[in-house]
């Protein structure tokens, strides 16, 4: 019985960390902003990989694969919003017309370099 | 049904439905208009080939498949910055804080809300027309 308590909850968790890839592929597909994209392959990155951690952790019980798969989770929740960033960086440096989709972006000329305010 | 061939049947439908979504992701990345949309395919793919590996190091009672998936993070990982630091510094004159692109964009848009319709589709179409078609001087050779 106990085993299978532990196979629907392998189970719950591989499933919606399917839900997440899904969405995560509909989200690159359907969306027309940039930054949106991005934001739909982080939630990828970090939820999705929690949950097929979590279900394979739990599968697997308390021992050392269990130890590294955590290590990969954790390693990649510090790496995949630092790749947001550079991705969204890319795209503020080369694209032309993104200013296009900031509308406060309009207001540049009164930045206030000291008080990091529009004003 | 026993609880080997029920965790078989779900560790494989896992791993199809993450090869469907690669092949999805693939597909984008070769229609994708601009470089970035190819870099979040690219990091999305190394997502899901690292959980389908560590799907796989449990399926298979492997435990090494773990420390393959280990190096896969960091290899993919490297690729998006690397990739980021060749794109970043090839056009510094081309940001968004382009003081004469938002002057170009305000004309643009006030030619558009305006009545006569003479002159600013037609500038807003040799705009269009400019990025589509190849330059004369880029026809000699591109770069």
């Amino acid at each position: 019985m106990m085993e299978w308590i532990q196979f629907f909850v392998t189970a719950f968790f591989l499933i919606a960390a399917c839900i997440f890839f899904i969405g995560e592929v509909v989200g690159v597909y359907r969306l027309g902003f940039i930054m949106n994209r991005v934001h739909a392959g982080g939630i990828g990155d970090t939820m999705a990989l929690f949950c097929v951690c979590l279900g394979l952790g739990i599968a697997s019980g308390p021992c050392f694969d269990t130890l590294k798969i955590a290590m990969i989770l954790i390693f990649m929740w510090f790496t995949s919003p630092v790749s947001s960033h550079f991705i969204g960086q890319v795209e503020y440096f080369t694209n032309p017309h993104l200013y296009r989709h900031v509308r406060r972006l309009e207001n540049i000329h009164k930045y206030n370099e000291v008080t990091h305010e529009f004003h | 049904m026993s609880i080997e061939s029920a965790y078989q049947l779900l560790y494989s439908g896992v791993l199809v439905v993450l090869g469907i979504l690669i092949f999805f992701l693939l597909i984008r990345a070769v229609i994708g208009p601009r470089v970035t949309d190819r870099m979040i395919c690219v990091n999305m793919i190394g997502t899901m080939v690292i959980a389908s590996i560590l799907i796989l190091s449990v399926y298979l009672d492997e435990g090494y498949l773990a420390d393959v998936g280990l190096i896969y993070v960091m290899i993919s990982f490297i690729s998006v910055i690397m990739l980021a630091a060749v794109y970043i510094p090839r056009h510094p004159d081309r940001a968004r804080y382009n003081p004469e692109a938002i002057e170009e964009f305000r004309a643009e848009e006030k030619a558009a809300a305006g009545d006569d319709a003479g002159e600013a589709p037609v500038k807003a179409n040799q705009y269009r027309s400019k990025r589509r078609k190849p330059s004369a001087a880029g026809k000699g050779g591109r770069r």
